[in-house]
């Protein structure tokens, strides 16, 4: 039955999330091509650029927000408004009804963040192409081969010198926190409405309530996880005169904490989902 | 044989009560009307027995088992209202029941939208409420199910399209399985009635045999429940 109820749930959806999220290929290509031309070439046209920069960056926002929003929208109206009566009248359990909106729903949030990243990715090293024809390329290439680099203050560093990773392992530590950072934005929506259920009236403004609450809680929790037990280290790459340091320290801290915290954040977010779903559904 | 068994059944909303203590038991291969004014308890009694609404206390078991997804499986249920995502095509509503419900005649329920003239490659929220009604009513008619349960199928529709409902509802339910039918519309729905359940301020009133209380009272179920609910 799970098998049957991913099906109609990916269907509905990409009916909405598919066309959303080919907005982000096309700007992504029309970026691409543009920057690949020599418009920007005059002075004149940097105010040009600098707005299309923001447009895209806005662009981008909106997307990430419509495919977050869209997948928060679709599980409250399709369990707790009147399509409910036919998702919970349907021969499944309510945990199955559940993993189907999670599974389908991480899976459109990780798209659209790996879409997301690939299409910065695209843009960034379209830019560097193009920025590259008056200067070296080699020195950018050295750079992501981890091979060491001079900069513009005669300091001589290395990616991993300076991000604390080799760039391979860089690039799957952000995808792992991209990751588990949209389990966890879905779960905590989930949970959000979930809980907004239990209360007699006004369900969804509760829901927005709970929503802001974890929230918080998530960010106080995930910044003690990250500060608590780097600041030393942080305090003394600081102190340290060169950024290039600091930024080391930053990053060979950050990225484990963050991913850490939000494994368990989403554990955690997951059972007690899980126990509400089970106390079972009153559709008032 | 039992279909559905409630036993002192009670659910609080709050502070209010709107179902108290209700003790009630449906045979197979009847029709049951279940008939009470608006607030009385039936739309409460009927979303418990699908399982839309969990009891305060009591207990319901549907052929002995209690509500799940084994009991959803026996039961086809028509709320009072659409409950179709509006953005489907009809086609897709009838690939959803049939995928779900291995007891959906689709052959059947394309028969009954040709005869009706319903395209099923429109989508559902181009067409009437009375059309997506119609629509509904033939995915839960379709179903070869144990239980019907109907909310107020012929509420909000013309007379036409009641004859039609009262009579997708008589010529698609196998005989064996029992209809509970929700509605204040009486005089149209007498004739197809087997039972009666009268429910008042969420007690159980009357539970009786159409025929039997007609032979008592002398009146049509539609008199007494005048007489019974008079305001």
């Amino acid at each position: 039955m799970l098998r049957k109820l991913l099906k109609h749930e990916w269907k509905s959806v990409n009916k909405v999330l598919l066309p959303v999220n080919l907005c982000i290929i096309l700007i992504t290509i029309v970026g691409c091509t543009v920057l690949n031309t020599d418009i920007f070439d005059t002075e004149e046209s940097w105010p040009i650029a600098l707005f299309l920069l923001i447009f895209y960056v806005l662009s981008l926002m909106t997307f990430a927000s419509i495919t977050l929003i869209y997948i928060y929208v679709r599980f409250y109206k399709n369990l707790f408004t009147a399509e409910g009566y036919l998702m919970h009248t349907l021969p499944v359990t309510p945990i199955q009804l559940f993993h189907s909106k999670l599974i389908v729903g991480f899976s459109w949030s990780a798209f659209n963040c790996l879409l997301t990243l690939f299409s910065t990715a695209a843009l960034g090293f379209s830019a560097i192409v193009a920025v590259a024809k008056e200067e070296n390329i080699d020195h950018i290439s050295r750079f992501f081969l981890d091979d060491p680099i001079v900069n513009n203050r005669n300091q001589t560093f290395s990616f991993s010198e300076m991000f604390g990773y080799p760039p391979a392992t860089f690039l799957i530590l952000i995808l792992l926190l991209l990751l588990t950072g949209c389990l966890v934005s879905i779960i905590m929506g989930y949970l959000s409405i979930l809980l907004g259920q239990l209360m007699e009236k006004h369900k969804l403004a509760a829901s927005i309530g709970f929503f802001i609450v974890i929230y918080f809680f998530m960010q106080m929790v995930t910044s003690i996880a990250i500060l608590l037990p780097n600041s030393n280290a942080l305090v003394n790459a600081m102190d340290n005169d060169t950024s290039v340091y600091f930024m080391n320290i930053f990053y060979r801290n950050l990225f484990p904490a963050s991913i850490i915290s939000q494994i368990i954040l989403s554990a955690a977010f997951y059972f007690a989902s899980c126990l509400l779903v089970r106390r079972k559904v009153n559709l008032d | 044989m039992t279909l559905i068994e409630c036993n002192a059944l009670t659910k609080k909303y709050g502070n209010f009560t709107a179902l108290s203590n209700l003790d009630l038991q449906i045979e197979s291969g009847h029709i049951i009307g279940l008939l009470g004014p608006n607030g009385s308890g039936k739309t409460t009694l009927l979303k418990l027995i699908t399982g839309l609404l969990q009891p305060s206390s009591g207990t319901i078991s549907i052929n002995g088992e209690p509500v799940g997804a084994a009991s959803k499986s026996l039961i086809s249920y028509l709320p009072d209202h659409t409950y179709l995502d509006r953005n489907m095509r009809v086609r897709d509503a009838m690939d959803f029941f049939e995928d779900f419900y291995q007891n959906f005649d689709s052959m059947r329920a394309y028969e009954m939208l040709a005869q009706l003239a319903i395209n099923p490659n429109h989508k559902l929220k181009t067409l009437s409420k009375g059309t997506q009604e119609k629509v509904q009513l033939i995915l839960v008619m379709s179903r070869r199910a144990n239980l019907y349960i109907l909310d107020e199928p012929i509420a909000g529709v013309d007379p036409a399209a009641r004859d039609f409902i009262l009579n997708t509802i008589l010529s698609n339910y196998d005989e064996n399985a029992s209809i509970l039918i929700s509605t204040h519309l009486i005089s149209d729905i007498e004739n197809i009635l087997d039972e009666v359940i009268f429910i008042q301020n969420g007690n159980l009133h009357t539970h009786a045999s159409v025929d039997d209380l007609r032979q008592k009272e002398h009146k049509s179920i539609d008199t007494i429940f005048r007489e019974v609910f008079k305001c």
